[in-house]
């Protein structure tokens, strides 16, 4: 029988991929968006990006159940479910940690004052979804 | 710590009582897929998890897991009989 939550392991990092990228976009976008006083088209772009930021998010975190199973409660896993999550959750403190450092001083050499909203949003989206994504990346069947 | 490879023979015994790897899962409290994993060899079980195992079987764990390759169990049974005739 097929599982609901079945996709083939190339297919769910292809869409863990769309997904990151799509950060960068909105965030690419953003920049644009600012030096140029925002014209219509992007915001049509930004706007994109954020719908496909949403459809990606749907695909690969929630129908998998990864999001589901890196926001269960330790008592609703399983020994090897749990193994997995900690073991995901080490390798992206340490990812995480590193990639705020390196916007953190990004930013204090530009002299570009405080992280911008949009930058923060996105870093805690990062900061949520990167355990299940780690997850997603190396486990064959979840 | 690397740990060992353990053998097992859950598939045979699922197949023999005739459960799916849901159901075994449902008795033993863990996820379908980790019965997968189990019976693929790609992870070791707790000694908690194996005892729960062979309980269900009703067999000793070490006719389930094994950290050396399987024979079959007809196989075993001969050779525990031998052993205890010889006794």
């Amino acid at each position: 029988m097929k599982q609901k939550n079945s996709m083939t392991r190339q297919k769910r990092k292809l869409w863990i991929v769309i997904n990151y990228l799509s950060i960068i976009l909105i965030l690419s976008i953003f920049y644009t968006g600012k030096y140029y006083d925002w014209p219509v088209f992007v915001i049509v772009c930004e706007a994109a990006s954020f719908i496909l930021l949403i459809f990606s998010f749907i695909k690969v975190f929630i129908k998998t159940q990864l999001w589901k199973m890196s926001h269960a409660s330790e008592n609703n896993l399983d020994e090897r479910q749990l193994q997995l999550m900690l073991k995901s959750i080490k390798y992206s403190y340490s990812a995480f940690t590193i990639i705020v450092l390196v916007i953190v001083y990004g930013f204090a050499i530009a002299e570009q004052g405080p992280i911008d909203v949009v930058i923060a949003a996105c870093l805690l989206y990062f900061a949520h979804t990167l355990p299940a994504a780690i997850v997603g990346w190396k486990e064959k069947i979840i | 710590m690397k740990s060992r490879k353990l053998y097992n023979r859950i598939a045979v015994l699922r197949k023999e009582k005739n459960i799916t790897r849901k159901e075994l899962a449902e008795i033993i409290g863990v996820n379908f897929q980790t019965i997968g994993y189990i019976e693929r060899e790609e992870y070791n079980p707790s000694l908690d998890l194996a005892f729960k195992i062979s309980e269900y079987f009703g067999l000793p764990i070490e006719l389930i897991f094994s950290t050396k390759p399987l024979k079959p169990l007809i196989e075993e049974i001969i050779e525990l009989k031998n052993k205890i005739g010889e006794q």
